[in-house]
């Protein structure tokens, strides 16, 4: 630490001791009770999750790594990768697009129309709703960083 | 916490056996990870998405392991093993396990 460096409150100290698992007994059960409704407090206990697992996998790079980082700098690779997933993006949603107004003026009965519909919006809502919860939860999953 | 492979931790006696502690999660990358992994696969050599998701689930099952041994007041585990499973093509499963004890200073 830094003499800049603010000195760590009570509850980040307090934080850290439970993400090493230095807290015991009902200094545990407390501090569990307090994370159920301080959300700062989960998240500094993430946090430091996350420097613990960081340090643990910490590993001396392989040749091939610096390889791979200079490949993915040059603006070949990533022009040529960026426009590829562009086009397989784009392309699929024009492909979503089309089979909709395909169904949507076909000569199919209504019934059928809304149950494709149903199953269409059914899908986009199962998938915008996980994808929410994924996004909610991303900043506290502390092992997404790991590389090897 | 030590978390050893072997049945025994040098220079410590085990004082007492608490039980077998285990650790596993399921993890998979997002669709677009998976098939940039799916390209890497034609053409040979190190999958880097499936290497990271591995080490990922490794991770996070072996603090879950750790985790359950300090609720039990260990201070060390084991005879560690690890298992790993195929949940489906983009998912793997990763278990830890082994035994929570006691140690104290040999005599």
């Amino acid at each position: 630490m830094s003499a800049e460096e603010p000195e760590p409150s009570a509850d980040q100290l307090l934080a850290m001791a439970y993400a090493d698992g230095e807290l015991d007994g009902a200094t545990r059960r407390e501090f569990e009770t307090r994370l159920g409704r301080e959300p700062a407090l989960v998240r500094a206990v993430a946090e430091h999750q996350r420097i613990a697992v960081l340090a643990r996998s910490a590993a001396g790079p392989e040749p091939a790594d610096f390889e791979w980082k200079r490949l993915a700098a040059e603006p070949l690779q990533r022009g040529g990768l960026g426009l590829g997933w562009t086009l397989l993006v784009a392309g699929f949603l024009a492909l979503c697009a089309w089979s909709g107004w395909q169904v949507a003026t076909s000569d199919l009965e209504l019934a059928p129309k809304l149950a494709l519909a149903a199953v269409g919006l059914g899908v986009l809502l199962i998938g915008g709703f996980t994808l929410r919860a994924r996004l909610r939860t991303l900043h506290l999953d502390p092992y997404r960083d790991i590389q090897r | 916490m030590i978390v050893v492979t072997t049945d025994l931790v040098p220079g410590r006696e085990i004082t007492e056996t608490i039980g077998l502690v285990r650790g596993n999660t399921v993890r998979s990358r997002h669709l677009m990870r998976t098939i940039a992994a799916g390209f890497r696969q034609l053409v040979g050599g190190e999958v880097d998405e499936y290497t990271k998701l591995l080490a990922e689930t490794r991770e996070q099952a072996l603090d879950r392991m750790v985790a359950e041994a300090r609720a039990h007041g260990a201070d060390a585990v084991v005879g560690v093993r690890f298992a790993t499973s195929e949940i489906s093509s983009a998912a793997g499963e990763f278990l830890v396990y082994g035994t929570a004890v006691k140690l104290a200073p040999k005599r």
